[in-house]
Protein backbone atom coordinates (compact mmCIF):
# COMPACT_ATOMS: atom_id res chain seq x y z
CA UNK A 1 0.00 0.00 0.00
CA UNK A 2 1.27 3.05 -0.59
CA UNK A 3 0.74 6.79 1.76
CA UNK A 4 -2.57 7.84 -0.14
CA UNK A 5 -4.28 4.06 -0.53
CA UNK A 6 -3.11 3.49 3.19
CA UNK A 7 -5.39 7.15 4.59
CA UNK A 8 -8.20 6.57 2.48
CA UNK A 9 -8.55 3.00 3.61
CA UNK A 10 -7.89 4.12 7.02
CA UNK A 11 -10.81 6.51 7.11
CA UNK A 12 -13.02 3.66 5.27
CA UNK A 13 -12.18 1.23 7.93
CA UNK A 14 -10.97 -1.02 5.33
CA UNK A 15 -7.64 -3.56 5.89
CA UNK A 16 -4.22 -1.84 6.32
CA UNK A 17 -1.08 -3.03 6.19
CA UNK A 18 0.04 -0.91 8.98
CA UNK A 19 -1.60 2.89 10.74
CA UNK A 20 -0.88 5.80 8.56
CA UNK A 21 0.91 8.43 9.74
CA UNK A 22 0.57 12.02 8.74
CA UNK A 23 2.52 14.17 11.43
CA UNK A 24 1.69 18.02 10.74
CA UNK A 25 5.04 19.61 9.79
CA UNK A 26 4.81 22.48 7.48
CA UNK A 27 6.82 25.25 8.90
CA UNK A 28 8.59 23.07 10.15
CA UNK A 29 10.11 21.43 7.14
CA UNK A 30 11.96 24.25 6.49
CA UNK A 31 14.01 23.99 10.18
CA UNK A 32 14.67 20.50 9.61
CA UNK A 33 16.01 21.54 5.99
CA UNK A 34 17.62 24.15 8.03
CA UNK A 35 15.86 26.58 5.65
CA UNK A 36 14.57 30.18 7.03
CA UNK A 37 10.96 30.12 7.51
CA UNK A 38 10.52 33.17 5.32
CA UNK A 39 11.97 31.35 2.50
CA UNK A 40 9.59 28.63 2.79
CA UNK A 41 6.17 30.69 2.83
CA UNK A 42 7.38 32.62 0.17
CA UNK A 43 9.21 30.10 -2.53
CA UNK A 44 6.73 27.37 -3.55
CA UNK A 45 9.85 25.61 -4.69
CA UNK A 46 11.58 25.55 -1.18
CA UNK A 47 7.85 24.53 0.16
CA UNK A 48 7.60 21.49 -1.88
CA UNK A 49 11.56 20.15 -1.57
CA UNK A 50 11.00 20.65 2.31
CA UNK A 51 8.16 18.68 2.61
CA UNK A 52 9.17 16.23 0.06
CA UNK A 53 12.50 15.42 2.34
CA UNK A 54 10.20 15.89 5.62
CA UNK A 55 8.13 13.13 4.02
CA UNK A 56 11.02 10.70 3.11
CA UNK A 57 13.22 11.33 6.86
CA UNK A 58 9.57 10.72 8.94
CA UNK A 59 8.45 8.26 6.44
CA UNK A 60 5.34 10.14 6.19
CA UNK A 61 2.03 8.86 4.20
CA UNK A 62 1.10 12.89 3.06
CA UNK A 63 3.15 16.30 2.39
CA UNK A 64 1.35 19.60 2.86
CA UNK A 65 1.21 22.42 0.00
CA UNK A 66 0.30 25.20 3.01
CA UNK A 67 1.74 28.42 4.40
CA UNK A 68 0.31 30.15 7.27
CA UNK A 69 -2.70 30.87 8.45
CA UNK A 70 -2.45 34.58 6.65
CA UNK A 71 -2.61 33.97 2.75
CA UNK A 72 -5.94 34.57 2.99
CA UNK A 73 -6.77 37.49 4.98
CA UNK A 74 -3.50 38.95 3.09
CA UNK A 75 -4.43 38.25 -0.33
CA UNK A 76 -7.74 40.30 0.51
CA UNK A 77 -5.51 43.30 1.77
CA UNK A 78 -4.37 42.88 5.58
CA UNK A 79 -1.45 43.91 6.19
CA UNK A 80 1.55 41.20 7.80
CA UNK A 81 4.55 41.80 9.37
CA UNK A 82 7.18 39.32 8.44
CA UNK A 83 10.12 37.69 10.16
CA UNK A 84 12.41 35.87 9.19
CA UNK A 85 12.03 32.75 11.03
CA UNK A 86 9.17 32.88 12.62
CA UNK A 87 5.29 32.71 10.82
CA UNK A 88 4.47 36.04 10.19
CA UNK A 89 1.24 37.79 11.73
CA UNK A 90 -1.60 40.10 10.84
CA UNK A 91 -0.67 44.21 11.86
CA UNK A 92 -3.54 45.49 10.38
CA UNK A 93 -6.67 43.34 9.61
CA UNK A 94 -8.53 44.34 6.45
CA UNK A 95 -11.64 44.70 7.55
CA UNK A 96 -12.77 47.09 10.41
CA UNK A 97 -16.16 46.12 10.78
CA UNK A 98 -18.20 42.87 9.88
CA UNK A 99 -20.80 45.32 7.90
CA UNK A 100 -17.97 46.08 5.60
CA UNK A 101 -17.67 42.86 4.12
CA UNK A 102 -19.75 43.60 1.11
CA UNK A 103 -16.92 45.86 -0.01
CA UNK A 104 -14.71 42.98 -0.43
CA UNK A 105 -14.13 40.69 -4.20
CA UNK A 106 -13.43 37.48 -4.02
CA UNK A 107 -9.54 37.56 -4.98
CA UNK A 108 -7.97 35.52 -8.00
CA UNK A 109 -5.95 32.70 -6.40
CA UNK A 110 -3.37 33.04 -9.77
CA UNK A 111 -3.05 36.69 -8.23
CA UNK A 112 -3.53 37.51 -5.38
CA UNK A 113 -1.01 37.58 -2.45
CA UNK A 114 0.52 34.39 -1.77
CA UNK A 115 -2.43 32.23 -3.20
CA UNK A 116 -0.50 31.52 -6.19
CA UNK A 117 2.82 30.01 -3.85
CA UNK A 118 0.52 27.48 -2.58
CA UNK A 119 -1.12 26.70 -6.17
CA UNK A 120 2.55 26.05 -7.09
CA UNK A 121 3.99 24.32 -4.23
CA UNK A 122 0.44 21.92 -4.69
CA UNK A 123 1.65 21.52 -8.10
CA UNK A 124 5.06 20.86 -7.23
CA UNK A 125 4.30 18.17 -4.50
CA UNK A 126 1.51 16.63 -6.63
CA UNK A 127 4.17 15.94 -9.51
CA UNK A 128 7.13 14.77 -6.71
CA UNK A 129 4.71 12.31 -4.94
CA UNK A 130 2.04 11.71 -7.94
CA UNK A 131 -0.74 9.30 -5.98
CA UNK A 132 2.00 7.67 -3.82
CA UNK A 133 1.31 9.75 -0.79
CA UNK A 134 -1.60 12.26 -0.13
CA UNK A 135 -1.20 15.88 -1.04
CA UNK A 136 -3.11 18.21 1.09
CA UNK A 137 -3.97 21.93 0.27
CA UNK A 138 -5.14 24.23 2.61
CA UNK A 139 -8.00 26.67 3.44
CA UNK A 140 -9.02 28.18 6.51
CA UNK A 141 -12.63 27.38 7.64
CA UNK A 142 -15.51 30.14 7.95
CA UNK A 143 -14.68 31.13 11.83
CA UNK A 144 -11.11 31.25 11.28
CA UNK A 145 -11.04 33.26 8.00
CA UNK A 146 -13.51 35.97 9.99
CA UNK A 147 -11.40 36.05 13.03
CA UNK A 148 -8.17 36.60 10.50
CA UNK A 149 -10.10 39.14 8.78
CA UNK A 150 -11.16 41.36 11.82
CA UNK A 151 -9.26 40.51 14.82
CA UNK A 152 -10.15 37.39 16.82
CA UNK A 153 -11.76 39.96 19.44
CA UNK A 154 -13.69 41.88 17.32
CA UNK A 155 -14.71 39.35 15.45
CA UNK A 156 -16.13 37.64 18.55
CA UNK A 157 -17.35 40.46 19.67
CA UNK A 158 -18.95 41.35 16.03
CA UNK A 159 -20.92 37.61 16.10
CA UNK A 160 -23.13 39.32 19.28
CA UNK A 161 -22.93 42.69 18.46
CA UNK A 162 -23.99 42.24 14.66
CA UNK A 163 -24.90 38.71 13.78
CA UNK A 164 -26.34 39.58 10.69
CA UNK A 165 -23.85 41.09 9.39
CA UNK A 166 -21.05 38.75 10.73
CA UNK A 167 -23.10 36.29 9.34
CA UNK A 168 -21.96 37.52 5.81
CA UNK A 169 -18.94 37.39 6.88
CA UNK A 170 -18.39 33.94 7.66
CA UNK A 171 -20.84 33.69 4.25
CA UNK A 172 -18.06 35.38 2.27
CA UNK A 173 -15.40 33.13 4.17
CA UNK A 174 -17.15 29.85 2.27
CA UNK A 175 -16.98 31.56 -0.64
CA UNK A 176 -13.26 32.73 -0.94
CA UNK A 177 -12.58 29.28 1.14
CA UNK A 178 -14.25 27.22 -2.31
CA UNK A 179 -12.79 29.83 -4.65
CA UNK A 180 -9.36 29.17 -2.70
CA UNK A 181 -9.98 25.25 -2.29
CA UNK A 182 -10.84 25.07 -6.22
CA UNK A 183 -8.12 26.14 -7.09
CA UNK A 184 -5.69 24.09 -5.55
CA UNK A 185 -7.67 20.85 -5.84
CA UNK A 186 -6.87 21.76 -9.87
CA UNK A 187 -3.42 22.32 -9.22
CA UNK A 188 -2.99 18.93 -7.85
CA UNK A 189 -4.15 19.07 -4.13
CA UNK A 190 -5.66 15.53 -3.25
CA UNK A 191 -7.81 17.25 -0.93
CA UNK A 192 -7.66 20.62 1.25
CA UNK A 193 -7.43 20.49 4.81
CA UNK A 194 -9.93 22.75 6.67
CA UNK A 195 -8.39 24.74 9.04
CA UNK A 196 -10.74 25.95 11.53
CA UNK A 197 -9.21 26.22 15.00
CA UNK A 198 -11.09 29.44 16.16
CA UNK A 199 -14.68 27.02 16.28
CA UNK A 200 -13.26 24.96 18.72
CA UNK A 201 -15.11 24.51 21.81
CA UNK A 202 -12.46 26.72 24.18
CA UNK A 203 -13.85 29.78 21.55
CA UNK A 204 -17.19 29.19 20.95
CA UNK A 205 -19.67 27.74 22.37
CA UNK A 206 -21.03 24.03 20.77
CA UNK A 207 -24.50 25.51 19.97
CA UNK A 208 -22.44 28.55 18.26
CA UNK A 209 -20.99 25.97 15.64
CA UNK A 210 -23.78 23.65 15.42
CA UNK A 211 -26.13 26.96 14.48
CA UNK A 212 -23.73 29.00 12.59
CA UNK A 213 -20.89 27.46 11.44
CA UNK A 214 -21.89 23.39 10.83
CA UNK A 215 -24.24 24.76 7.41
CA UNK A 216 -21.56 26.41 6.62
CA UNK A 217 -18.74 23.44 6.73
CA UNK A 218 -20.73 21.41 5.22
CA UNK A 219 -21.42 23.80 2.20
CA UNK A 220 -17.82 23.98 2.06
CA UNK A 221 -17.26 20.53 2.05
CA UNK A 222 -19.86 19.78 -0.37
CA UNK A 223 -17.84 22.31 -2.42
CA UNK A 224 -14.76 20.97 -2.19
CA UNK A 225 -15.79 17.39 -3.14
CA UNK A 226 -17.44 18.64 -6.13
CA UNK A 227 -14.02 19.79 -6.91
CA UNK A 228 -12.46 16.80 -6.42
CA UNK A 229 -11.18 16.51 -3.01
CA UNK A 230 -10.96 13.07 -2.24
CA UNK A 231 -11.55 13.02 1.42
CA UNK A 232 -13.03 16.04 3.68
CA UNK A 233 -10.61 17.16 6.23
CA UNK A 234 -11.69 18.98 9.50
CA UNK A 235 -8.76 20.56 12.22
CA UNK A 236 -10.01 21.97 14.84
CA UNK A 237 -8.14 22.03 17.80
CA UNK A 238 -9.08 22.35 21.62
CA UNK A 239 -11.90 19.90 23.45
CA UNK A 240 -14.04 19.13 20.24
CA UNK A 241 -15.75 16.00 22.31
CA UNK A 242 -19.08 18.14 21.90
CA UNK A 243 -18.97 18.97 18.09
CA UNK A 244 -17.51 15.88 16.89
CA UNK A 245 -20.98 14.11 16.16
CA UNK A 246 -21.86 17.33 14.01
CA UNK A 247 -18.79 16.41 11.89
CA UNK A 248 -19.84 13.77 9.44
CA UNK A 249 -22.93 15.68 8.29
CA UNK A 250 -20.65 18.38 7.52
CA UNK A 251 -18.70 16.16 4.93
CA UNK A 252 -16.12 15.51 7.57
CA UNK A 253 -14.02 12.30 6.92
CA UNK A 254 -11.56 13.22 9.03
CA UNK A 255 -11.49 14.49 11.75
CA UNK A 256 -7.54 16.25 13.78
CA UNK A 257 -8.14 15.53 17.27
CA UNK A 258 -5.95 17.25 19.66
CA UNK A 259 -3.98 16.26 23.01
CA UNK A 260 -6.48 17.01 25.35
CA UNK A 261 -9.08 14.52 23.54
CA UNK A 262 -9.50 10.60 25.10
CA UNK A 263 -8.43 8.91 21.84
CA UNK A 264 -11.57 6.34 22.94
CA UNK A 265 -13.95 9.37 24.43
CA UNK A 266 -13.56 10.70 20.48
CA UNK A 267 -14.53 7.39 18.98
CA UNK A 268 -17.83 7.03 21.25
CA UNK A 269 -18.76 10.40 19.68
CA UNK A 270 -18.06 10.08 16.29
CA UNK A 271 -17.95 5.65 15.36
CA UNK A 272 -17.52 6.21 11.72
CA UNK A 273 -15.40 9.23 11.48
CA UNK A 274 -11.62 9.25 10.75
CA UNK A 275 -9.72 10.11 13.64
CA UNK A 276 -5.95 12.06 13.22
CA UNK A 277 -4.24 12.61 16.01
CA UNK A 278 -3.29 13.21 18.89
CA UNK A 279 -0.14 13.67 20.03
CA UNK A 280 0.60 16.55 22.21
CA UNK A 281 2.58 19.01 20.26
CA UNK A 282 4.96 20.25 22.48
CA UNK A 283 5.71 16.86 23.28
CA UNK A 284 7.82 16.65 19.84
CA UNK A 285 10.11 19.47 21.56
CA UNK A 286 9.56 18.76 25.44
CA UNK A 287 10.19 14.91 25.43
CA UNK A 288 12.08 12.01 23.75
CA UNK A 289 11.31 9.57 21.21
CA UNK A 290 10.35 7.40 23.91
CA UNK A 291 8.00 9.08 25.08
CA UNK A 292 6.64 9.70 22.09
CA UNK A 293 6.16 5.74 21.89
CA UNK A 294 4.45 5.61 24.67
CA UNK A 295 2.12 8.58 23.63
CA UNK A 296 1.07 6.68 21.00
CA UNK A 297 0.04 3.62 22.47
CA UNK A 298 -3.78 4.39 22.98
CA UNK A 299 -3.89 5.47 19.19
CA UNK A 300 -2.58 2.74 18.01
CA UNK A 301 -4.71 0.75 19.93
CA UNK A 302 -7.90 2.71 19.15
CA UNK A 303 -6.51 2.20 15.47
CA UNK A 304 -7.19 -1.56 15.78
CA UNK A 305 -10.60 -0.66 14.63
CA UNK A 306 -10.04 1.24 12.14
CA UNK A 307 -10.92 4.90 11.14
CA UNK A 308 -7.03 6.28 12.59
CA UNK A 309 -4.18 8.38 10.77
CA UNK A 310 -1.30 8.72 13.82
CA UNK A 311 -0.81 12.21 13.86
CA UNK A 312 -0.20 15.42 16.25
CA UNK A 313 -2.90 16.62 17.99
CA UNK A 314 -1.76 20.57 16.36
CA UNK A 315 0.81 21.97 14.47
CA UNK A 316 4.50 19.56 15.35
CA UNK A 317 6.01 23.27 16.18
CA UNK A 318 9.02 24.72 14.54
CA UNK A 319 11.23 23.89 17.01
CA UNK A 320 10.49 19.82 17.13
CA UNK A 321 12.77 17.49 17.60
CA UNK A 322 13.91 15.34 14.12
CA UNK A 323 14.18 12.32 16.60
CA UNK A 324 10.61 12.80 18.07
CA UNK A 325 8.83 13.03 14.42
CA UNK A 326 10.73 10.13 13.40
CA UNK A 327 9.20 8.29 16.27
CA UNK A 328 5.85 8.51 15.30
CA UNK A 329 6.45 6.33 12.28
CA UNK A 330 8.39 3.86 14.05
CA UNK A 331 5.67 3.26 16.53
CA UNK A 332 3.31 2.78 13.71
CA UNK A 333 5.49 -0.11 12.13
CA UNK A 334 6.58 -1.67 14.80
CA UNK A 335 2.55 -2.04 15.51
CA UNK A 336 1.58 -3.38 11.87
CA UNK A 337 -2.00 -3.63 10.35
CA UNK A 338 -4.91 -4.47 11.68
CA UNK A 339 -5.33 -8.15 13.26
CA UNK B 1 -26.27 36.82 48.07
CA UNK B 2 -28.09 39.76 48.48
CA UNK B 3 -31.18 39.63 46.35
CA UNK B 4 -30.18 43.13 45.49
CA UNK B 5 -27.18 42.36 43.25
CA UNK B 6 -29.05 38.61 41.93
CA UNK B 7 -30.17 41.09 39.02
CA UNK B 8 -27.05 42.64 38.12
CA UNK B 9 -25.42 39.37 38.47
CA UNK B 10 -27.48 38.02 35.77
CA UNK B 11 -27.01 40.27 33.22
CA UNK B 12 -23.09 40.53 33.58
CA UNK B 13 -23.47 36.76 33.11
CA UNK B 14 -26.03 37.57 30.22
CA UNK B 15 -23.20 39.61 28.56
CA UNK B 16 -25.91 42.66 28.53
CA UNK B 17 -23.34 45.56 28.89
CA UNK B 18 -26.07 48.06 27.90
CA UNK B 19 -28.91 46.72 30.39
CA UNK B 20 -26.31 45.31 32.99
CA UNK B 21 -25.02 49.55 33.17
CA UNK B 22 -28.25 50.59 33.96
CA UNK B 23 -28.86 48.25 36.64
CA UNK B 24 -25.72 49.39 37.94
CA UNK B 25 -27.13 52.94 38.07
CA UNK B 26 -29.76 51.96 39.91
CA UNK B 27 -27.88 49.94 42.98
CA UNK B 28 -25.49 52.73 43.06
CA UNK B 29 -28.67 54.87 43.86
CA UNK B 30 -30.26 52.49 46.06
CA UNK B 31 -26.95 52.18 47.95
CA UNK B 32 -26.90 56.09 48.05
CA UNK B 33 -24.38 56.33 45.48
CA UNK B 34 -21.77 54.00 46.69
CA UNK B 35 -20.06 51.49 44.91
CA UNK B 36 -20.19 48.75 47.25
CA UNK B 37 -23.33 47.04 46.08
CA UNK B 38 -21.71 47.25 42.54
CA UNK B 39 -18.40 45.48 43.49
CA UNK B 40 -19.72 42.90 45.22
CA UNK B 41 -22.48 41.94 41.94
CA UNK B 42 -19.01 42.31 39.86
CA UNK B 43 -16.97 39.40 41.60
CA UNK B 44 -20.06 37.55 42.21
CA UNK B 45 -20.81 37.23 38.63
CA UNK B 46 -16.97 36.28 38.02
CA UNK B 47 -17.50 33.51 40.86
CA UNK B 48 -20.50 32.13 38.94
CA UNK B 49 -18.57 32.42 35.74
CA UNK B 50 -15.71 30.78 37.05
CA UNK B 51 -18.18 27.36 38.73
CA UNK B 52 -20.41 27.70 35.20
CA UNK B 53 -16.83 27.43 33.51
CA UNK B 54 -15.23 24.30 34.75
CA UNK B 55 -11.97 23.99 32.16
CA UNK B 56 -13.86 21.53 30.60
CA UNK B 57 -16.79 24.12 29.62
CA UNK B 58 -14.66 27.24 28.91
CA UNK B 59 -15.93 28.86 25.85
CA UNK B 60 -13.66 32.14 25.41
CA UNK B 61 -16.68 33.90 23.99
CA UNK B 62 -19.28 34.08 26.74
CA UNK B 63 -16.52 34.78 29.14
CA UNK B 64 -15.42 38.05 26.63
CA UNK B 65 -19.08 39.04 26.73
CA UNK B 66 -19.35 38.84 30.76
CA UNK B 67 -15.92 40.29 31.09
CA UNK B 68 -17.30 42.78 28.37
CA UNK B 69 -20.01 43.67 30.35
CA UNK B 70 -18.57 43.65 33.80
CA UNK B 71 -15.36 46.33 32.91
CA UNK B 72 -18.40 48.73 30.92
CA UNK B 73 -20.76 48.93 34.71
CA UNK B 74 -16.91 48.95 36.67
CA UNK B 75 -15.56 52.08 34.23
CA UNK B 76 -19.27 53.83 34.80
CA UNK B 77 -18.93 53.23 38.88
CA UNK B 78 -14.91 54.41 38.69
CA UNK B 79 -14.58 57.26 36.03
CA UNK B 80 -11.71 57.78 37.18
CA UNK B 81 -10.27 54.40 36.28
CA UNK B 82 -9.37 52.70 39.73
CA UNK B 83 -11.52 49.75 40.30
CA UNK B 84 -10.39 49.09 44.20
CA UNK B 85 -7.64 46.71 44.81
CA UNK B 86 -8.51 44.34 47.55
CA UNK B 87 -6.17 41.41 46.64
CA UNK B 88 -3.00 43.02 45.80
CA UNK B 89 -1.24 43.89 42.36
CA UNK B 90 -0.49 41.19 39.42
CA UNK B 91 1.54 42.02 36.15
CA UNK B 92 0.18 40.24 33.09
CA UNK B 93 2.03 39.88 29.33
CA UNK B 94 2.35 38.06 26.73
CA UNK B 95 6.20 37.22 25.69
CA UNK B 96 7.66 38.66 22.73
CA UNK B 97 7.01 36.87 20.04
CA UNK B 98 3.83 36.29 20.17
CA UNK B 99 1.19 38.58 19.29
CA UNK B 100 -1.80 36.86 20.89
CA UNK B 101 -3.38 38.46 23.48
CA UNK B 102 -6.82 37.11 23.26
CA UNK B 103 -5.98 35.08 26.64
CA UNK B 104 -4.53 38.03 28.44
CA UNK B 105 -7.26 40.64 27.81
CA UNK B 106 -9.88 37.72 29.11
CA UNK B 107 -7.56 37.04 32.07
CA UNK B 108 -6.88 40.44 32.53
CA UNK B 109 -10.91 41.62 32.78
CA UNK B 110 -11.47 38.11 35.32
CA UNK B 111 -9.16 39.37 37.50
CA UNK B 112 -10.02 42.81 37.79
CA UNK B 113 -13.57 42.38 38.44
CA UNK B 114 -12.30 40.13 41.05
CA UNK B 115 -10.50 42.71 42.80
CA UNK B 116 -7.14 42.49 41.84
CA UNK B 117 -4.99 45.60 40.51
CA UNK B 118 -3.96 44.12 37.08
CA UNK B 119 -0.69 45.88 35.36
CA UNK B 120 -0.81 44.95 31.74
CA UNK B 121 2.54 44.63 29.59
CA UNK B 122 0.39 43.92 26.30
CA UNK B 123 1.68 41.27 23.79
CA UNK B 124 5.09 40.90 22.22
CA UNK B 125 7.25 42.42 25.52
CA UNK B 126 10.46 41.63 26.40
CA UNK B 127 11.25 39.80 29.64
CA UNK B 128 13.07 42.44 31.10
CA UNK B 129 10.16 45.03 30.76
CA UNK B 130 7.49 42.19 32.77
CA UNK B 131 10.40 42.22 35.50
CA UNK B 132 10.99 46.01 35.73
CA UNK B 133 6.92 46.38 35.54
CA UNK B 134 7.10 44.00 38.73
CA UNK B 135 9.32 45.85 40.92
CA UNK B 136 7.88 49.02 39.77
CA UNK B 137 4.12 48.64 40.56
CA UNK B 138 5.06 46.00 43.86
CA UNK B 139 3.22 43.10 42.69
CA UNK B 140 3.50 40.00 44.06
CA UNK B 141 2.81 37.67 41.23
CA UNK B 142 3.75 38.01 37.39
CA UNK B 143 1.50 36.13 34.48
CA UNK B 144 2.61 35.18 31.47
CA UNK B 145 0.02 34.01 28.61
CA UNK B 146 1.82 32.14 25.60
CA UNK B 147 -0.10 30.84 22.50
CA UNK B 148 2.88 29.90 20.63
CA UNK B 149 5.60 27.50 21.34
CA UNK B 150 8.61 29.21 20.52
CA UNK B 151 8.09 31.39 24.14
CA UNK B 152 8.31 28.37 25.91
CA UNK B 153 12.82 29.26 26.34
CA UNK B 154 11.63 32.85 27.32
CA UNK B 155 9.16 31.58 30.54
CA UNK B 156 11.77 29.45 31.52
CA UNK B 157 14.20 32.62 31.82
CA UNK B 158 11.80 34.57 34.08
CA UNK B 159 12.92 33.08 37.30
CA UNK B 160 16.42 34.05 37.15
CA UNK B 161 15.71 37.87 35.87
CA UNK B 162 13.29 37.66 38.54
CA UNK B 163 16.19 36.87 41.21
CA UNK B 164 18.65 38.86 39.77
CA UNK B 165 16.31 41.86 40.38
CA UNK B 166 15.77 41.08 44.18
CA UNK B 167 12.34 38.92 43.37
CA UNK B 168 12.98 35.71 43.93
CA UNK B 169 9.45 35.23 46.10
CA UNK B 170 7.19 36.68 43.24
CA UNK B 171 4.74 34.04 41.95
CA UNK B 172 4.82 33.06 38.56
CA UNK B 173 2.13 31.91 36.69
CA UNK B 174 1.84 31.05 33.31
CA UNK B 175 -1.05 29.84 31.34
CA UNK B 176 -2.28 29.91 27.20
CA UNK B 177 -2.54 27.16 24.79
CA UNK B 178 1.58 26.79 24.21
CA UNK B 179 2.24 26.99 28.22
CA UNK B 180 -0.48 24.84 29.17
CA UNK B 181 1.22 21.67 27.37
CA UNK B 182 4.02 22.08 29.90
CA UNK B 183 4.34 21.18 33.54
CA UNK B 184 5.37 23.87 36.05
CA UNK B 185 8.58 22.62 36.54
CA UNK B 186 9.41 22.19 32.75
CA UNK B 187 8.55 25.97 32.82
CA UNK B 188 10.13 26.87 35.73
CA UNK B 189 7.17 28.58 37.34
CA UNK B 190 5.35 28.02 40.56
CA UNK B 191 1.67 27.09 38.58
CA UNK B 192 0.56 26.60 35.51
CA UNK B 193 -3.07 27.54 34.63
CA UNK B 194 -5.89 25.61 32.84
CA UNK B 195 -7.56 29.05 32.26
CA UNK B 196 -8.55 32.71 33.31
CA UNK B 197 -10.51 31.55 36.50
CA UNK B 198 -8.15 29.00 37.67
CA UNK B 199 -5.61 31.30 37.61
CA UNK B 200 -7.99 33.57 39.59
CA UNK B 201 -8.52 30.90 42.47
CA UNK B 202 -4.24 30.27 42.32
CA UNK B 203 -4.14 33.71 43.53
CA UNK B 204 -7.04 34.12 45.58
CA UNK B 205 -5.59 31.30 47.50
CA UNK B 206 -2.42 32.70 47.85
CA UNK B 207 -3.41 35.95 48.79
CA UNK B 208 -5.26 33.74 51.62
CA UNK B 209 -2.68 32.14 53.21
CA UNK B 210 -0.51 35.46 52.88
CA UNK B 211 0.97 36.98 56.19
Amino acid sequence: MNGLERILAAVRFQDLDRVPVVPQVFGHAARAAGLPLDRYLTDPAVLARCQAAAMEDYRADAVFALLDVNVETEALGSRLRYAKDSYPYVEHPVLERASAVGGLRLPDPRRAGRMPVALEAARLLRHAVGDRALVAGCVLGPMTLACQLMGAEAALFAAVDTPAAFEQVLDFAVDLALRFGAAQLEAGAHLCLVFEPSASPAVVPPGFFRELLAPRLRRLGAGLRDGGAVAGWLAIAGPIEPILPSFPACGVDIASFDYCVDPRRARAAAPRLGLAGNIRPLAFVDSGPEAIAEACAPVLDLARTGGVILSSGCEIPLEARPECVRALARAARAEGGRP
Amino acid sequence: MDANLDQLVVLLMDGDSAAALQEGRRLRAADGGGPRLVVAALEAAMDRMSTKCTTEQFNLLEIMLTGRAAMAVARDTFPEGAMPATKGTVVIATPEGDVHDLGKNLTRMVLTAKGFRVVDCGKDCPLPVMVMAVAREDAFALLVSGLISPVVPMVRQLRSLLRERGLAGIQLVAGGAALKQCTAEALNVDYVAGDAFDCARHLELLQAHRP
